[in-house]
């Protein structure tokens, strides 16, 4: 039982970040239609920054915190203004294609502006164990868990709640109507890309404080995509408990199947649940007149 | 008829052997020798191809400020492949071809090596490999490559040689990538498995680019192993100690030579306290080592500096090979002399790690290997043997 628990943790910990990665994902293509590759690479320079900012800053975890945050809105701010915005209209082939370029032009940054050392971010939190019984959790993977569980319910109220987020459903079901209905398109994709930006930057950041920061983060990414897909592409509570549910699986094939299963459980059970539901556990069913 | 052909065979290998010396003379003016080089310099494995050429620099420096080769500066090129093998091949034509080097050293990683040995032989170029020493580098020996090092099996054998004799009748666990080099550190350590009949209790192996290992060490944890062979390259290592510091657990741990840098010492914290490490160069806490650094200070960067590593020293120690071979031929040197003089170094020290000896059909360093163990409160390895 206790290590049924400890699996359970582990996988509850790694989840949250490839739930909040996901849902990162999944924001992008439900105000956008758009799937970006270069999350992963995004989750991983806004760890860096932050980790820029709390060595110079001296670990100051209100400053780390606030400036990650800002360096995340405008990285996504940018990357839609520059990068994003020109393509609309273009193939949505040719729009992905971007993505990618984006996710390897970002990925090379981080040894010209860094370096290639595993780093730990060191925010004076996050790296205590907690011992409940003779289960040991770090501090800051109880954080990222209550953090995802605490987006979940915040994301959930903004889509339902507030007009911006009525207007980036409405843009994410019909851009046109919604354009005619006096909704700035452009606007909600920026909106988009910057709060996808900061959902994914909080991801990179827990990932830096309770493991380390180091050039390889960028594969979170691509552990958080089987996520959102599991959740459904264009669910983002759904891609959150997606992610909670491929970190699960993962440690628990890895734990009693053998340590080679860990990577191939997750995928495996996308697969299987692409199958009988194409458009995820939670994704809508895309229903089209003939 | 007869003594028409052999005068015509004559002018023939005459004119082979003089179109050999000209190519055999590029990447040589009046005022310059130039130097190529081939690094991962950008991706994770930077870590390595970075601070070899850091290493190369510091050589070259050297050379230079002492006037260069016989009076000629060394101009040194560097081509980044992002290891990915075939940007190997193609920086590794690209400095042969387009910048005309007269040498080469470092090349990537292992299996960009390989890869690219053809070309190295084809060119004939001599090449001092330093980064990644694998035994299909040197065996068969190819006429112009010659590798500083040790290999990966030796150093393993080594390494849990040392354990084993230290833990006697312990259980073991091993976890190793799954890649050709998680395959290398496998075999190392069954050799040893089977000469000494070690109980191994637990094998696993994960998926290059893994990050969360919890289940993997639970697993450890769960079958009582008491020593463990941790098989990852750097972050992995780090991830793994962590992990069994969660756990409460502290089996008697060797890790591999590319992950022995001082900033992995500072990530793992306590928990990476009385790790066991081998090496065939000097850690930086010993007099060498620290006598390495002193002299390379002046000759980088403070940023250079600071991405100092031990494969600086390989670095180091390879470019001082050539450099001295490409010296002993005097004012016109060429490929053919340059190989034959790499071919005579024996016992060169280079102050970074045991003397250095190649010989005919010699073309593997075979370097002295020794144990070490990290010491958390100076952030440092100490040699132990």
């Amino acid at each position: 039982m206790q290590y049924l628990m400890q699996l359970l943790i582990s996988g509850l910990a790694i989840g949250a970040i490839y739930g909040l990665i996901a849902m990162g994902f999944s924001v992008i293509y439900k105000s956008t239609g758009l799937v970006n590759f270069a999350q992963g690479e995004m989750t991983m320079i806004t760890a860096y920054i932050a980790w820029t900012i709390s060595t110079t800053v001296g670990g100051n975890l209100f400053l780390v915190s606030i400036g990650a945050i800002i360096a995340a809105i405008l990285l996504g701010l940018v990357i839609e203004r520059v990068v994003m915005r020109p393509m609309l209209g273009e193939p949505v082939f040719a729009t992905v294609m971007v993505t990618i370029g984006l996710a390897v032009i970002l990925r090379s940054s981080i040894n010209f502006i860094w370096d290639a050392y595993p780093h730990g971010l060191d925010v004076g939190f996050g790296r205590d164990i907690v011992r409940i019984g003779t289960i040991g959790v770090r501090t800051g993977q109880i954080a990222v868990i209550t953090t995802l569980l605490l987006m979940l319910v915040a994301i959930w109220a903004f889509f339902r709640y507030s007009k911006f987020g009525v207007a980036m459903r409405a843009v994410a079901a019909d851009d046109r109507t919604a354009l005619l209905m006096g909704i700035s398109a452009p606007r909600v994709h920026a909106a988009a890309w910057a709060a996808s930006s900061v959902i994914a930057g909080i991801a990179g950041v827990f990932f830096a404080i309770s493991y380390d920061l180091s050039p390889a983060m960028f594969q979170l990414g691509l552990k958080a995509f089987p996520a959102t897909i599991l959740g459904g592409l264009d669910a983002v509570l759904g891609s959150g408990i997606g992610g909670l549910l491929i970190g699960i699986t993962e440690n628990l094939a890895g734990g009693y199947l053998g340590s080679g299963m860990k990577e191939v459980a997750g995928f495996l059970m996308i697969i299987v649940v692409l199958m009988i539901r194409p458009f995820g556990i939670f994704g809508e069913r895309d229903i089209e007149r003939v | 008829m007869k003594a028409y052909l052999t005068t015509a065979s004559l002018l023939l290998a005459g004119a082979l052997f003089g179109s050999g010396a000209l190519a055999a003379e590029q990447g040589i003016t009046d005022t310059e020798i130039v130097i190529g080089d081939v690094e991962p310099l950008t991706g994770p494995p930077a870590l390595l191809g970075v601070a070899a050429s850091i290493g190369h620099k510091i050589a070259i420096a050297e050379a230079n400020n002492a006037g260069g080769i016989n009076g000629r500066k060394i101009k040194y090129v560097l081509e980044d492949d992002g290891y990915v093998t075939a940007r190997t091949i193609q920086g590794v034509k690209k400095v042969i071809d387009v910048d005309k080097a007269f040498a080469l050293l470092g090349i990537s990683g292992s299996g960009q090596s390989i890869a690219v040995m053809p070309v190295l032989e084809k060119a004939g170029i001599p090449t001092v490999i330093d980064v990644a020493p694998v035994k299909f580098l040197w065996e068969p020996p190819r006429k112009n490559v010659f590798v500083v090092g040790q290999s990966y099996e030796e150093g393993i054998i080594h390494l849990v040689n040392y354990l084993a004799d230290k833990n006697p009748g312990k259980k073991w666990g091993l976890i190793t990538q799954d890649d050709d080099y998680g395959i290398t550190v496998r075999d190392g350590f069954d050799t040893v498995v089977k000469a000494k009949k070690l109980n191994v209790v637990y094998s696993g192996n994960y998926k290059k680019g893994q990050q969360d290992f919890s289940s993997d060490m639970l697993q450890l944890k769960g079958s009582g192993a008491d020593v463990f062979l941790a098989g990852g390259i750097i972050a992995e290592n780090i991830a793994m100690m962590k992990e069994l510091e969660k756990l409460n657990v502290k089996p008697v741990t060797g890790i591999f030579w590319p992950g022995r840098v001082e900033p992995v010492l500072k990530l793992m914290g306590p928990a990476g306290d009385g790790i066991y490490a081998v090496d065939y160069v000097e850690p930086f806490a010993s007099a060498a080592g620290k006598a390495f650094l002193e002299k390379a200070k002046p000759l980088v960067s403070e940023n250079e500096f600071k991405g100092i590593n031990r494969y600086t020293m390989t670095g180091y120690a390879a470019a001082k090979l050539l450099i001295a071979a490409i010296e002993r031929c005097g004012k016109q040197p060429t490929w053919t002399c340059t190989i034959a003089e790499l071919e005579k170094t024996k016992n060169v020290e280079t102050g970074v790690m045991a003397p250095i000896s190649f010989g005919p059909g010699v073309r593997f360093s075979n370097q002295k290997l020794q144990i070490m163990q990290t010491d958390t409160a100076t952030l440092s390895f100490k040699p132990v043997n």
